[in-house]
């Protein structure tokens, strides 16, 4: 409320007020001493007071005044407070209605102040709340314009974000405001840089003083809001893209091995075999020698295979996750049951983010779940490829240990996706995972 | 009867070792080939009874000029012989997809072991 609101609605209602103390004290006078009276004029100073602050309930302490001494107190002299006793009471009176009158309207103010403050940092509270708990920037947003809209009594709230090329979007708007109506823009800084703007507007009597203040304690959040969005996102990309070249690494490595030493080593073990035939059959021992040397470079070669498999399954890129996933359940030390419901290929980064959720899932149950069957299914819906891998063993899986689930855990959640481990003892474990498309 | 070959594969080292080593058993190599393009043209014009086709190609698919081949070809089913550096067992499936006679391992390779995967087959 204005200072001349103040004023303008204090002054009326104290008239009020008074006149109506005046009657009661007019009734009362006869029976009793009219000085004893004087008091009951609190009643009257003190509602001001209160509702309209102290300088109108001095006035009205003072209307009082003068107005009982005219109406009840009988003077033999001119004027009726040039006799003492009278004088002392009135003067008496005026201190104290004018000191409890301040003191009640200090009061008032500091309990309105009180409940301003909790009233702001609830708002702050939840807005900070939203942000600890991650929700999408969006959703921050939205809770700020609302808050402050609120808190400020606002007629429209909005944040608007700043684009590099000069442009600026609305990302969040609570409440329409005429054109003329009083404006409040506090920039939103990220890392050093104006991100964007947090608004508001005010038609009818514009904004109390220290708005400003309370709206800049809103743009610190917002920026901690999209600091740790952006922090998440670039985390994410990070964890993608190192994930993706290495990866190609294995990829790389595993043709390489391929194409160079394997390749060699196949065509030296075939001529070897072609040298040992065509030995006389009179040299048995040089045949014997070259046999045991051409079966020693068919194990190196099986030794080499078997680490360029597990450097990259070249089945995947080859024939995707079907025949990939078959050739899992084939190696695997329990029997598997597959249920792949799609024969399509994907993106290269979660057909082997699939392949590598199954063959962790699978070895891990082998290892230590003491389990006589697992079950595999695979479909693509909506969007996403689900994957489940279901065992019957012992349970009681913590996923937080070991590093294998860990480094699936890093490949689903980089490609937007999400794992569920379930392990309760006794009952096996499932492994469920979405990736999406 | 399995007497003349074609031998796709571009590694140049195996394919003379190949030859040296199926020649000397009585398989006839009519020719070798490197790529796709240059084993259908081959394929077509030397009408070999067998093609022994490496699974990796460079980039392309040992497996896709298999369909191809006995697609242009149809006496050619069971009478294409996949072979790679790799082991049988990290394409299981796709070999039992693909129209060949089946697998022979480069290490091991030898007119006997095609003559009896093609006899076995046709």
């Amino acid at each position: 409320m204005t200072h001349t609101a103040r004023w303008l609605r204090g002054l009326p209602a104290g008239a009020v007020a008074v006149a109506a103390v005046t009657a009661v004290v007019a009734l009362l006078e006869p029976h009793l001493p009219a000085l004893g009276l004087l008091p009951l004029y609190l009643l009257a100073v003190l509602p001001v007071a209160v509702r309209w602050g102290a300088g109108p309930a001095a006035v009205v302490s003072v209307v009082s005044t003068v107005l009982f001494g005219h109406l009840f107190l009988p003077s033999s002299r001119r004027w009726w407070f040039a006799e003492v006793d009278n004088g002392v009471a009135i003067g008496v009176f005026l201190v104290t209605a004018v000191v409890v009158g301040n003191l009640a309207a200090r009061l008032r103010q500091a309990a309105e102040h009180a409940a301003r403050l909790s009233a702001e940092q609830a708002a702050l509270r939840r807005v900070a709340t939203q942000v600890a708990r991650e929700v999408p920037p969006g959703e921050v947003f939205a809770t700020v314009v609302d808050e402050i809209g609120r808190l400020l009594g606002a007629d429209s709230t909005a944040i608007v974000r700043l684009d590099p090329d000069g442009g600026r979007a609305v990302v969040a708007q609570d409440g329409d405001a005429p054109e003329s109506a009083d404006e409040l823009a506090i920039p939103v800084v990220v890392g050093g840089r104006t991100w964007g703007t947090l608004t508001a507007r005010r038609g009818s009597e514009g904004f109390p003083a220290g708005a400003e203040r309370r709206m800049a304690e809103f743009t610190e959040i917002v920026a901690i809001a999209i600091a740790n969005a952006e922090s998440r996102t670039q985390l994410a990309a990070s964890r993608a893209r190192v994930i993706a070249a290495t990866d190609a690494t294995r990829r790389r490595l595993e043709r390489d091995l391929h194409d160079g030493a394997q390749q060699r080593l196949v065509s030296l073990a075939l001529e070897l075999r072609q040298v040992e035939s065509a030995i006389p059959a009179d040299l048995a021992e040089l045949r014997t020698d070259l046999d045991r040397m051409a079966g020693d470079l068919t194990e190196a070669l099986d030794e080499l295979r078997e680490l360029s498999r597990g450097i990259h399954p070249v089945i995947l890129s080859e024939g995707g996750l079907g025949p990939a996933l078959r050739t899992i359940a084939r190696r695997a030390g329990v029997p598997v049951e597959l249920d792949v419901r799609t024969a399509s290929r994907f993106p290269e980064p979660v057909e082997v983010a699939a392949y590598y959720v199954v063959s962790e899932a699978v070895t891990n149950t082998t290892k230590h779940a003491a389990a006589t069957h697992v079950r595999v299914t695979l479909d693509a819906v909506e969007g996403a490829l689900i994957l489940r891998v279901r065992d019957d063993g012992a349970g009681g899986a913590d996923p937080a240990a070991g590093s294998g689930l860990t480094g699936l855990r890093d490949r689903v959640e980089a490609l937007g996706g999400s794992i569920h481990v379930t392990s309760p003892p006794g009952e096996g474990t499932t492994v469920d995972v979405s990736l999406p498309l | 009867m399995v007497r003349r070959c074609l031998i796709v594969d571009d590694n140049e080292r195996f394919l003379a070792v190949a030859r040296t080593s199926l020649e000397r058993d009585g398989l006839e190599v009519v020719g070798t080939a490197t790529t796709v393009a240059d084993a259908l043209d081959k394929t077509d014009r030397l009408r070999p009874d067998v093609v022994l086709v490496d699974i990796a190609l460079g980039a392309e698919s040992g497996f896709e000029l298999t369909r191809q081949l006995v697609e242009r070809h149809p006496d050619l089913r069971a009478r294409v012989v996949l072979i790679s550096t790799r082991r049988e067992d990290d394409y299981a499936d796709l070999i039992a997809l693909s129209p060949a006679a089946g697998f022979v391992w480069k290490a091991q390779l030898s007119a006997g072991a095609v003559r009896e995967l093609v006899a076995e087959r046709s």
